[in-house]
């Protein structure tokens, strides 16, 4: 048994408890059909429960860091972020603008040579630009402020 | 038997079209470009560039989101045989003999025999693709409610099929793709379901945005957690690609036995091409007469695998076209193409108008064959060089494609959003040894398994005797106990053929073998 899977668990009983609140909220007909999937959900995650609770008393227990070997959390969570970020920025300020920023920003930070940010940036807002707003006549988010 | 001749004829009228051919080349180079670079799997292709053929013709866009496929198969073993670092783990097999040729001097004998091999398999893959599907349709066609419900119970079984390394978590994701799909609108009685105040969820989750976030912004994610590497620089070849006259008369009956293995892999639901590979691998060297030659650069090893892989490509679209059920990753985001298209996968596909799509799209299937080999030959060099692209520069374009894409759906922000949820969760999920496959085929199954038994319980009344009162219902549900058995044989038949296989087995790929079946 891995401790990280007791977080699976945990996760999977709180998305029941969530669903089930909401079911109880529908009209009685309504009910059933989701009530019928959380039990099944439920069901299954107490089957791994009970897996999981036989396999420790087997094997003993691990920490699960395994799933984890090579895992740089200074590396990961600030490009997490910065995808967020660039999300939240879009909305404001547009596609071309933030994604502009978000390349220069995260390549940067991952150490690629200038002349490569450059040339990436632009083949990308290339691809973009010819496959979706020229060929799918897509209009990219323009952002709040320029509206 | 007319009629079906002259559909197939008005295929291949259709897909010869300046637009079809033009989409099969760019289909197949993107492809190509996505299978060879080691970080990026076929299903990611294939999702990330699902929102492209919005607005083509159904059966162009169904022809480009193959030729992807296709291509993606063959391009693994680009990367497979000039730096050991197979570029999907459908080519996995391939490494161990092409790798060995490469450091022979025979990088591109390799190449050549695999982009032979490739197209063969391929090739013959479009016959059972003739074939069987409308014998498969002709039978669902008979199908009412209660089967419907059964046959989507069947497709989610198949979860257990693709969750190798633990069955249980492979169903609980499939419980959670089943209540997610419980989102939007009820079916039967009009209610709002666990919208959380969003009007733009009234249809429900966007499947195509749900599949972008798990595969490809989830793989995103994926390289983002390791710290960058520089990869191996790709050897530089000059020797003669095309197998000589003796090569290949050596090279057919491998070629032949691969086809009917990767053809029978495909078809059945939960196996794929990683799984496919090593058995045309272990195949050839059981029959081949220059045993010793296996492990040191042999080509019937190359031609084994590679044959296998692409010919999973036709078999396992099969169940997906007729029945509506996709047996592994890449054909539940091609079934996504089809569900954005308006169309909806099963029978009706073979029926009237739709028929001719079908048709043109299978003759398309054929075709991209062909060019899968000419650019395959044409452009090894190049696709060689973009092998070595730097996962620090995929992470960011990838993400940017991903936002991009989810937006062109519906143009709402609300869809990105959405997709960005379904990117963590896809990252937790492959993190967790969960399956986000399991996820999407529950997704995509949910609402018709739904309809099927609430349209059966309001026909009967309520009673539940209407889901077991025809014969066709009953070996439905022997299919299902046996797709719930499905994992003990596909475990032992991946463990014999890894084993058997042997040799020094490289292990960056775009995805994990036991968990995708691209």
């Amino acid at each position: 048994m891995k401790k990280t899977d007791i977080g699976v668990v945990g996760f999977m009983y709180a998305v029941c408890i969530l669903f089930l609140s909401m079911t109880l909220k529908l009209k009685k007909g309504a009910q059933t059909y989701p009530i019928f999937i959380i039990s099944l959900l439920a069901a299954l995650t107490t089957l791994y429960l009970i897996q999981m609770i036989v396999g420790a008393k087997k094997n003993g227990v691990t920490s699960g860091s395994e799933d984890f070997e090579g895992f740089l959390p200074s590396q990961f969570f600030p490009l997490l972020g910065m995808i967020i970020v660039y999300l939240v920025v879009m909305y404001f300020v547009g596609f071309y603008i933030s994604t502009i920023a978000f390349m220069v920003l995260s390549l940067l930070y991952l150490k690629i040579s200038k002349l490569k940010i450059l040339i990436t940036t632009i083949v990308l807002l290339l691809i973009v630009y010819c496959a979706f707003t020229m060929f799918l006549g897509v209009n990219l988010p323009t952002g709040l402020i320029f509206k | 038997m007319t009629g079906t001749l002259a559909l197939m004829g008005a295929g291949f009228i259709n897909a010869l079209s300046l637009m079809n051919i033009i989409a099969m080349a760019a289909g197949v180079t993107i492809g190509i470009v996505i299978g060879c670079l080691p970080g990026l799997s076929a299903a990611m292709g294939v999702a990330l560039l699902l929102p492209l053929t919005f607005t083509m013709e159904p059966s162009t866009g169904l022809i480009v989101l193959g030729a992807i496929y296709c291509g993606a198969i063959f391009g693994g073993s680009i990367s497979a045989i000039l730096i050991h670092t197979p570029g999907t783990p459908a080519s996995a097999a391939t490494a161990i003999e092409g790798y060995q040729l490469t450091l022979q001097g025979k990088a591109g004998k390799a190449l050549g025999v695999s982009s032979v091999s490739s197209f063969f398999g391929g090739l013959l893959s479009c016959i059972s693709l003739y074939f069987f599907a409308p014998i498969l349709a002709k039978l669902a066609m008979k199908f009412g409610s209660p089967e419907y419900f059964w046959l989507s119970f069947f497709g989610l079984t198949i979860i257990a099929g693709v969750s190798s390394k633990s069955m249980v978590k492979g169903l609980i994701s499939g419980a959670l793709g089943l209540l997610i799909s419980t989102i939007g609108m009820d079916p039967m009685m009009g209610v709002k379901r666990f919208m959380f105040g969003q009007s733009s969820l009234y249809e429900g989750i966007n499947v195509t945005c749900a599949l972008i976030g798990l595969f490809s912004m989830s793989q995103a994610l994926i390289l983002a957690e390791k710290k960058i590497k520089e990869r191996k620089h790709a050897t530089k070849f000059s020797d003669k690609m095309l197998p000589t006259g003796s090569e290949m008369k050596m090279l057919a009956p491998t070629i032949g036995r691969s086809w009917i293995i990767g053809n029978l892999i495909g078809l059945l639901p939960g196996a794929g091409a990683s799984i496919a590979c090593f058995l045309g691998y272990n195949t050839a060297r059981q029959f081949s007469n220059h045993k010793e030659d296996f492990g040191h650069g042999a080509i019937e090893g190359v031609a084994g695998s590679e044959a296998a892989n692409n010919a999973v490509t036709g078999g396992s679209l099969i169940p997906m076209l007729t029945l509506g059920i996709p047996g592994e990753s890449v054909t539940a985001v091609l079934m996504g193409g089809l569900i954005i298209q308006g169309l909806t996968p099963g029978p009706d596909l073979f029926i009237g108008e739709t028929a001719k799509m079908t048709y043109t799209f299978f003759a398309g299937f054929v075709l991209i064959q062909f060019l899968m080999l000419g650019i395959g030959l044409l452009g090894c060099r190049g696709f060689a060089q973009i092998s070595r692209l730097s996962d620090a520069i995929l992470i960011p374009a990838v993400s940017v494609l991903c936002v991009v894409g989810s937006f062109a759906i519906h143009k709402n922000f609300v869809d990105v959003v959405i997709m960005m949820i379904f990117g963590v969760l896809g990252y937790l999920i492959r993190k967790f040894d969960l399956n986000n496959a399991a996820v999407v085929l529950a997704l995509i199954l949910g609402p018709i398994g739904e309809k099927g038994l609430r349209r059966s319980l309001a026909l009967s009344d309520g009673h539940i005797g209407i889901l077991f009162s025809t014969p066709v219902c009953w070996v439905l549900i022997i299919l299902c106990i046996l797709g719930i058995l499905s994992p003990i044989f596909m475990n032992k038949m991946e463990a014999n053929a890894l084993e058997k296989a042997g040799g020094d087995m490289p292990n960056e790929t775009g995805d994990d073998p036991v968990l995708s079946s691209d």
